[in-house]
């Protein structure tokens, strides 16, 4: 049985809430912008310019994967706290298998994160970040693609999350991680051969490959992407897929479900 | 809406246990609770009333015995049993960033109902609650009292078959307290909805069809009201002393057990007839520094049983 209206309810709240909080939205634009315009800006006067191509437009699939890392993160992570408001109350309480929770919880992540990026798109059309060059039907593919894969990147880490007091912990140890270990600031091929294996272990990766071959195309200087298409997009489905299955098992789980409920109900002896 | 035949169960759990770890929340309980019924469940702080609800709403799991919710086993088909309840909890269970309407919105498409059905409905029960006016302000907004209403709306939008509500009125004053019961009392009169309360203000239960009371996760007493009180007995005579422990010691063969708190024994008193009360000043002179009586109230009933001197 499908349950397209609750999952349309859960979207509607994530869209409706992203624009009300502005802050959220307007840092999501400018967290990649100073990545463009200052350290892009700063590290490109240190480094050689390779085949013809900026560093600053190297930057520039990196921060469209940054605006959706941080936007799916952060939507995905409001699973966490919902547990501790009243919106979860009402969701466990819906007459829908709990598993549908995760799937509304991840596509709302995904979606919010493909809003973010698509302002973002058209903000560096403006600046000319984005040209004509660009291939825009692979662009939507991997805005697609990468919201999905960082949707669910943000739904495993808030399966196995109990509180966001350790906001800063996942910060730390999930986020930064996943951005630094990808390509998104350099190519990943150039890297030393120990994070080169990390980065390929790394799903993230593969949504920003498959941005670069969307934005810069592939360049002969190896500074365009690292993989071909073919392995990005079968990367990112098998990730995605396994990332939304996991979450679905662990959140069904009673053990992992039952404290949550005692929490709800404010009472934890009885 | 669709009040069910007077014979069958909106609540049927039998032998039901929640254990968590070592701890025994809920020990065999009992409880048969028919459509349409106004039904209270009382008992003190962990007796397992918050247990029950949850087990009986499919959100927690028993550890042993049966339940169904209008024939739907909360175990094997905990879709449907939800599909049929409504269910205030202690807590809000509503978005505080999102207006009144936008908070209906998103619980009327949870149950899969169609936008002018929700809608309607909320139009409806706002005004019921008297919220009519506030139907744009953020939740947030809204005063504790206000956002209590507002959740039952919440908790009813679906048209459940039955409602559970959890102490709905912890935390509220008095007259915020007698505003929802009001509009409970109202939206029962409309509806026929079975509701299964648990409440620390015995008085709200007062109107209930039936009460029962539980300790220790057991089934202690249940009954009308009325009886409940009447079985406890006509009168409750209280004793002020400052020798109570002797003078409790002499009373016991003509009163029985007492309840003492301070310097006040309460006595249980079976007999209209109160000539025998009023004569134990003049019998006790000074020792007795004050004597009352008055009719016994289902707060008495609760601290008998709570103390486990009646049951």
């Amino acid at each position: 049985m499908t349950h397209w209206k609750p999952v349309y309810a859960v979207l509607e709240r994530e869209v409706v809430r992203m624009f009300r909080q502005r802050t959220r939205l307007v840092s999501a634009m400018v967290r990649p912008l100073i990545w463009l315009f200052v350290i892009g800006a700063g590290f490109g006067t240190v480094l050689q310019e390779a085949g013809g191509l900026s560093y600053q437009h190297f930057l520039v699939p990196g921060v469209l994967g940054m605006t959706m890392l941080f936007g799916a993160m952060l939507a995905a992570l409001t699973m966490v706290y919902d547990k501790e408001s009243g919106v979860m109350r009402m969701l466990v309480m819906a007459p829908f298998a709990h598993y549908w929770i995760v799937i509304a919880k991840m596509l709302s992540a995904a979606l919010a994160a493909l809003l973010q990026a698509v302002l973002l798109v058209a903000l560096l059309a403006m600046l000319r970040y984005v040209d004509s060059g660009t291939r825009f039907a692979l662009l939507a593919l991997a805005l697609l693609m990468t919201s999905a894969a960082c949707a669910g990147i943000g739904m495993l880490v808030a399966a196995f999350t109990r509180t966001l007091d350790n906001f800063a912990a996942i910060m730390n140890f999930v986020i930064f991680p996943v951005f630094f270990l990808s390509g998104s600031l350099y190519p990943v091929n150039r890297l030393p051969a120990a994070l080169k294996s990390v980065a390929l272990m790394n799903p993230y990766t593969y949504g920003v490959d498959l941005l670069k071959h969307s934005v810069l195309g592939a360049l002969p200087s190896g500074m365009g992407a690292d993989f071909a298409i073919s392995t990005d997009v079968v990367v990112l489905a098998g990730f995605t897929g396994a990332a939304l299955l996991i979450a679905s098992w662990r959140f069904s789980r009673e053990s992992a479900y039952e404290p949550m409920i005692r929490i709800l109900s404010g009472k934890r002896d009885a | 809406m669709n009040p069910a035949p007077a014979t069958s169960l909106a609540v049927n759990a039998r032998g039901l246990v929640k254990r968590y770890g070592d701890v025994l929340a809920v020990d065999g309980l009992d409880l048969q609770i028919p459509a349409g019924q106004f039904f209270g469940l009382l008992g003190p702080n962990g007796s397992g009333k918050t247990s029950t609800i949850h087990m009986l709403a499919t959100l927690i799991r028993p550890s042993g015995g049966s339940a169904s919710v209008f024939e739907h086993d909360v175990m094997e088909d905990a879709v449907k049993t939800r599909a049929s309840i409504g269910l205030v909890f202690q807590e809000s269970a509503l978005d505080r960033t999102l207006s009144v309407g936008e908070n209906l919105r998103f619980a009327g498409l949870l149950y899969n109902l169609p936008v002018h059905v929700i809608e309607e409905r909320s139009a409806g029960l706002l005004e019921l609650f008297g919220l009519a006016d506030k139907r744009h302000r953020p939740v947030g907004s809204l005063s504790g009292g206000m956002r209590r209403a507002l959740d039952i709306v919440r908790g009813v939008i679906h048209h459940p078959r039955i409602l559970f509500l959890d102490e709905p009125t912890i935390g509220l004053d008095l007259p915020n307290r007698r505003k929802i019961w009001r509009f409970i009392e109202d939206l029962r009169a409309r509806t026929g909805m079975t509701v299964l309360l648990t409440t620390h203000y015995l008085e709200e239960a007062d109107t209930c069809d039936k009460v029962a009371f539980i300790r220790n996760g057991k089934l202690v007493s249940s009954g009308t009201p009325k009886e409940m009180i009447a079985r406890l007995g006509r009168y409750i005579v209280e004793i002020e002393s400052s020798e109570l422990e002797t003078l409790a010691k002499q009373l016991a063969p003509s009163l029985g057990l007492c309840l003492r708190d301070g310097n006040v024994a309460q006595f249980r008193y079976a007999d209209e007839d109160l000539t025998p009360i009023a004569s134990l000043q003049s019998q006790y002179g000074t020792h007795i520094r004050a004597l009352r009586w008055r009719r016994p109230n289902l707060n008495d009933v609760f601290l008998w049983i709570a103390e486990g001197k009646a049951g």
